[in-house]
């Protein structure tokens, strides 16, 4: 097992009034260089789990896989593991408290105890992997950047450890269609490009079913689904009453179903529909 | 962290304690602590901690909150009794080592001493516990009231003590939340020395800092758009009603007070 949970429960404030239970045997288990979604409606325990994959978080029972091995609470071996697993939390930029770009990104890398060059290289290849001119932003004051290229930064200033997984908390929330549809097709190119395995999640799957490989769907901290993407998303009726809705092109293919029109459904990008009712098209005249 | 801070306040709950009248609580509590000041014997002393212990479990609240909430005066107890032991005179003397004595005196009196302090503090974590930070401040509030006429804005006060005990938690997750994404970028919280730690932390209460200006703009913002305007007069959503319990918590302190005073306990 690259990364997964084991029988993973978590409970926050055992044994006070306040006690809730987060999580609930949760197992799951992905591979190297995955682009794995897990998807599940506000308060599934979406944000509990991811922070248990880098350690930040510790199971009441059950346990946390990274490499075949479980993580402890080895401070050192905690550092370690931190640095190969990113974890980008949800509004991301809420956390700059740098004067530059230059050093927001370098916090990572100077927390790893970097020499000055090594850093300067970290903060280029990082502000450039999220397609940022990096010499033009260096002494840009974060605040002043437009929300998108605050969570490009925001991202940059993870990817700067240069992790082997990168897990994001709703990456895309308060970003417009055109800086959603930007983020995802980025993450998709560090996944093929690097192999950088990555897992997010989220609830709109408007913008994300069309790359994940692997699903894992939450409701009140249990499994309900999880599998290859396709198999996930062809369960409609089930997906539909947890309150997730798939991508609106899937919806017309299911409508034009319902018309008798012979098209597969399991399309997730506009481009894969267009070919598919040409085809249609191709077929009837 | 969060823990011990969010836990020292409110427990939800529906005891007789729980649903007595805010104002009549805070009432109680200043009759009593005027009372614990006057009574003068052990009997009186003992007695009272026995109400409250019987009132404790009445509230239904496990005792383990009270003894979390007495921690913080420990060693206040404890350099009280020291002092209390070591250099009070009179009486027999009950122990010698070279020249410290400990005399019975100072024993009776730090004993009694301690025991005033730790009731003082049981009864008013009850209140604590037992009320919620909202009705808290306006048990409080109503017995500011009277300091409008000199000109006090008792009602923002009342308002700015009631905004600042809703947001500790808020800013309390935050702060949890902002540690845990620094932690993931690779930052240290807790080795290298004092210097090194408090250097660690602007990471931390900068956005924090940010996000509390935010958050305090929005705010002022929703509570002018849903009408608030200051010195307006404020009317309760729940109008809060004196039942016939609560005059009766009043009636019985009233009852302990007169009691003391005239048997002299």
């Amino acid at each position: 097992m690259f990364i997964g949970t084991e029988k993973l429960t978590h409970t926050y404030m055992p044994g006070t009034p306040f006690a809730m239970e987060a999580l609930k045997e949760v197992s799951f288990s992905l591979s190297r260089g995955e682009f794995a979604l897990i998807i599940g409606p506000s308060g599934s325990g979406k944000s509990t789990l991811i922070q248990h994959l880098n350690g930040l978080l510790k199971p009441t029972s059950g346990q946390v896989f990274f490499e075949d091995r479980a993580i402890g609470s080895d401070k050192t071996e905690l550092l370690k593991l931190r640095r190969r697993i990113g974890l980008v939390f949800q509004m991301p930029e809420e956390q700059f408290f740098s004067e530059t770009v230059f050093d927001e990104v370098a916090f990572a890398p100077r927390n790893l105890g970097l020499d000055e060059e090594q850093v300067r290289t970290g903060v280029k290849d990082a502000l450039e992997k999220v397609g940022l001119d990096a010499e033009l932003l260096y002494d840009r004051h974060p605040f002043q950047l437009s929300a998108g290229q605050k969570r490009l930064v925001a991202l940059a200033a993870v990817l700067s450890l240069n992790p082997e997984v990168l897990i994001l908390d709703e990456p895309t929330a308060g970003l417009d269609p055109a800086g959603r549809r930007h983020l995802f097709l980025l993450l998709d190119r560090l996944n093929r490009d690097t192999g950088l395995s990555v897992l997010v999640c989220t609830h709109h799957l408007d913008e994300a079913a069309a790359f994940a490989n692997t699903v894992l769907v939450l409701q009140g901290g249990k499994v309900i689904l999880s599998g290859p993407a396709e198999e996930v998303f062809a369960k409609r009726d089930q997906l539909y009453n947890l309150g997730l809705a798939l991508p609106a092109v899937t919806e017309i293919m299911y409508g034009l179903v319902e018309k008798k029109l012979p098209v597969r459904t399991n399309i997730y990008t506009i481009d894969e529909a267009r070919k598919e009712i040409n085809k249609l098209k191709g077929r009837q005249e | 962290m969060s823990r011990s801070i969010t836990m020292g306040q409110y427990l939800p709950g529906n005891s007789f304690i729980h649903l007595l009248n805010p104002r009549i609580k805070v009432l109680s509590l200043l009759l009593v602590l005027f009372l614990l000041f006057s009574i003068q014997t052990y009997t009186g002393l003992i007695s009272l901690f026995l109400v409250v212990l019987i009132l404790i479990a009445v509230a239904r609240v496990p005792f383990r909150y009270f003894l979390r909430g007495l921690r913080p005066i420990l060693y206040i107890a404890l350099f009280a009794l020291v002092i209390y032991f070591f250099f009070t005179r009179g009486g027999v003397v009950l122990l010698r080592v070279g020249i410290i004595t400990v005399e019975s005196e100072g024993v009776r009196e730090g004993l009694f001493v301690v025991t005033r302090l730790i009731t003082l503090v049981l009864f008013s974590l009850l209140l604590t516990l037992t009320t919620t930070p909202l009705s808290l401040t306006y048990g409080m509030g109503y017995f500011l009231k009277p300091l409008r006429y000199i000109g006090l804005p008792t009602e923002e006060v009342a308002m700015i003590m009631a905004i600042s005990l809703r947001f500790i938690p808020t800013l309390m997750e935050e702060s949890q939340r902002l540690m845990r994404a620094q932690i993931a970028r690779g930052a240290d919280f807790e080795t290298g020395s004092i210097f090194r730690r408090a250097k660690s932390l602007v990471p931390l209460i900068v956005p924090l800092f940010v996000s509390a200006f935010r958050r305090a703009d929005e705010l002022a913002l929703a509570m002018e758009a849903r009408g608030y305007r200051l010195g307006a007069i404020r009317t309760r959503m729940y109008e809060d009603t004196i039942a016939p319990r609560d005059w009766m918590v009043l009636a019985i302190t009233l009852a302990l007070i007169a009691v003391t005073f005239t048997i002299g306990l």
